[in-house]
């Protein structure tokens, strides 16, 4: 029972970010134009449209889901009120979801009481919690093989869990994953090429027996 | 965007890491479009030498899934309609507010209760400051109206009148009431109308325009519904009677605190139930009404209508056709069943009561649901 519930999500999931891609690309600058004209249902569609997206990203840093929504409210709410500017944000998505993450790690930093410092955009926690269902039932491998692989995969460094979450959850783009983490393109190639590797030896042999 | 055989990309030279990197290799692999796969398949044939790296830079995108909450449409609504309220209360808090803010300085909660009030309803506004002992002076009052451009009716006969909206919504008013709203609905991303005294609602369903009604402290909202609001001045509870669909209710002065936090809670009720705000202690209460009606005809338990069935079907069944919620541990349950094929024409409690004394159990009412309390049956 379980099973099929995790396949129905990943279902889910796939129609979900093959319309959000669609859409995005056809409906992101007539929304942008329409928001300009005082639209509150082009903020809605916005919000719909983006909501799991953003919803997913801010619970890598926190799993206050209190927070997390009243942060997501937040950054909609400073959307609205600079909508006369709106014209000059390229992508919505990456505008929110760079929105979201200050906010969060903002919100984050306030509850604990700690003085605003530089070490915010380092010292974030990035919750990761890979999912073997699915390959333990599509690739028939052995739940004990598929634990091993959840087990060293948890060990890659939160830079690299980060930057594996924006491109292949969020599907941006190499410019954009440089800009929300604060570090060049080039550091994004290089730190992708690293972890991508350590993926390919992870999986050289050891676990997958056809 | 997507190159196919010619275009810069030139996959022959790709290695396992190129593959996982490229986004339109990760599209095939996570998303499985069809024309996606014509061209992969396609290709691999002609470059059978790229098996296996394909294979390699499939199986790492496919590990590093992802285990994530998934989000329910409802819930993204639910978040969607609180962006709306919000964004609708801060430009009419434009409206001029200063003359609210010398009524009264120790609760700071106040101020912001009151500068939801004043745009909210010019009636609301003059009742809800009469019943604090404010002195809202008619000039305010009229002035609010006009601004708002409100059509206002006023039952004073002895017998409640209906009301036709402009949305072709109706209103049963009762005696000695008022309602007010606007002569037209397009030009607001909301059905906002505002009441004092009682009111059954028909509300016609249009899911883009949320049906608000604004009864002194407490709103509430629907799409498409029939409930009833009852507030009268003098009240000391307002309720909220829900007959089909659903109403979320949410208290004005909880709607917006001091710290911007939008800490408010929305609370569901569903049919056949009612909800009552104490106006003194601001608390809302949940309760079932007396003689609950069925939503849809319940569904029958058993084919032929007399044999044993599960209890929890039964519960199962009962919950549906009042749109009741059943509480019950079906673990604890699993043994038991009963043969009775009369349940039909019974009223809920009676079905309940039927029901549990066949099995032993006992029931409580606990905001607006049923609890089940039993100590399970022995397996036959």
């Amino acid at each position: 029972m379980g099973r099929c519930r995790i396949l129905d999500d990943l279902t889910e999931l796939t129609i979900y970010l093959t319309a959000v891609k669609e859409y995005s690309l056809q409906n992101e600058a007539t929304w942008m134009q329409r928001l300009q004209q005082n639209d509150e249902e082009a903020l809605a569609s916005l919000m719909r449209l983006y909501y799991a997206s953003l919803y997913n990203y801010a619970s890598r840093f926190t799993q206050d889901d209190g927070l997390i929504k009243d942060c997501i409210q937040e950054v909609f709410i400073s959307f609205w009120q600079r909508r006369e500017t709106a014209s000059t944000i390229l992508s919505p998505k990456f505008y929110l979801l760079r929105a979201t993450k200050n906010k969060v790690l903002k919100s984050l930093h306030k509850k604990s009481q700690q003085a605003m410092s530089d070490s915010l955009q380092e010292e974030y926690p990035f919750f990761y919690e890979f999912s073997i269902e699915r390959i333990i039932i599509e690739k028939q491998i052995s739940e004990a093989n598929a634990i091993r692989l959840r087990k060293t995969l948890s060990l890659l460094s939160k830079r690299q869990k980060e930057i594996i979450y924006l491109k292949y959850y969020q599907y941006l783009d190499n410019g954009q994953i440089a800009e929300l983490m604060s570090i060049s393109r080039q550091s994004v190639y290089n730190l992708l090429h690293d972890t991508i590797q350590k993926l390919k030896d992870l999986w050289h042999g050891e676990f997958i027996t056809r | 965007m997507y190159t196919t055989s010619c275009g810069m990309k030139d996959f022959r030279l790709f290695d396992i890491s190129d593959f996982v990197m490229d986004e339109d290799f990760i599209r095939w692999v996570y998303e499985n479009r069809k024309e996606d796969n014509d061209f992969w398949n396609n290709w691999l044939a002609k470059h059978p030498q790229k098996n296996m790296a394909v294979a390699e830079a499939r199986r790492i995108l496919e590990s590093i899934e992802m285990d994530q909450k998934t989000i329910s449409k409802t819930e993204v609504d639910g978040q969607v309609q609180r962006l709306l309220q919000t964004i609708t209360e801060q430009e009419h808090s434009n409206y001029p507010v200063a003359q609210i803010h010398t009524i009264r300085s120790s609760r700071k909660w106040w101020y912001a209760a009151a500068s939801v009030v004043v745009f909210a309803t010019a009636i609301t506004f003059f009742y809800f400051l009469s019943n604090r002992g404010a002195k809202a002076s008619e000039f305010a009052y009229i002035k609010q109206v006009s601004s708002r451009h409100l059509i206002e009716n006023v039952n004073t006969s002895e017998k409640a009148i209906t009301v036709k909206l402009p949305d072709g919504s109706t209103v049963e008013l009762a005696a000695n009431s008022r309602i007010s709203y606007a002569n037209d609905f397009d030009s607001s991303s909301t059905r906002d109308v505002y009441l004092s005294g009682e009111a059954f609602f028909n509300v016609t369903k249009n899911p883009s325009r949320p049906f608000r009604v604004y009864a002194n402290e407490i709103v509430s909202k629907v799409v498409g519904t029939s409930f009833s609001v009852r507030s009268f001045e003098q009240d000391t509870v307002i309720q909220v009677t829900v007959r089909t669909g659903k109403v979320s209710v949410y208290s004005q002065m909880k709607a917006k605190n001091n710290d911007n936090s939008f800490k408010h809670g929305e609370i569901m009720v569903m049919p056949n139930q009612q909800l009552l705000y104490q106006k003194e202690d601001e608390s809302f209460q949940k309760v079932l009404l007396k003689d609950p009606i069925m939503t849809e005809p319940m569904a029958a338990v058993g084919d032929r209508g007399n044999e044993d069935v599960p209890i929890t079907t039964v519960f199962k069944n009962l919950s549906e056709a009042y749109e009741i919620n059943i509480v019950f541990d079906a673990e604890l349950l699993k043994h038991c069943t009963i043969n009775a094929p009369g349940i039909k024409n019974e009223s809920f409690y009676e079905k309940l009561d039927l029901i549990c004394k066949a099995i032993g159990a006992r029931y409580e009412i606990i905001d607006g649901q049923i609890i089940i309390q039993s100590n399970g049956c022995q397996p036959n």
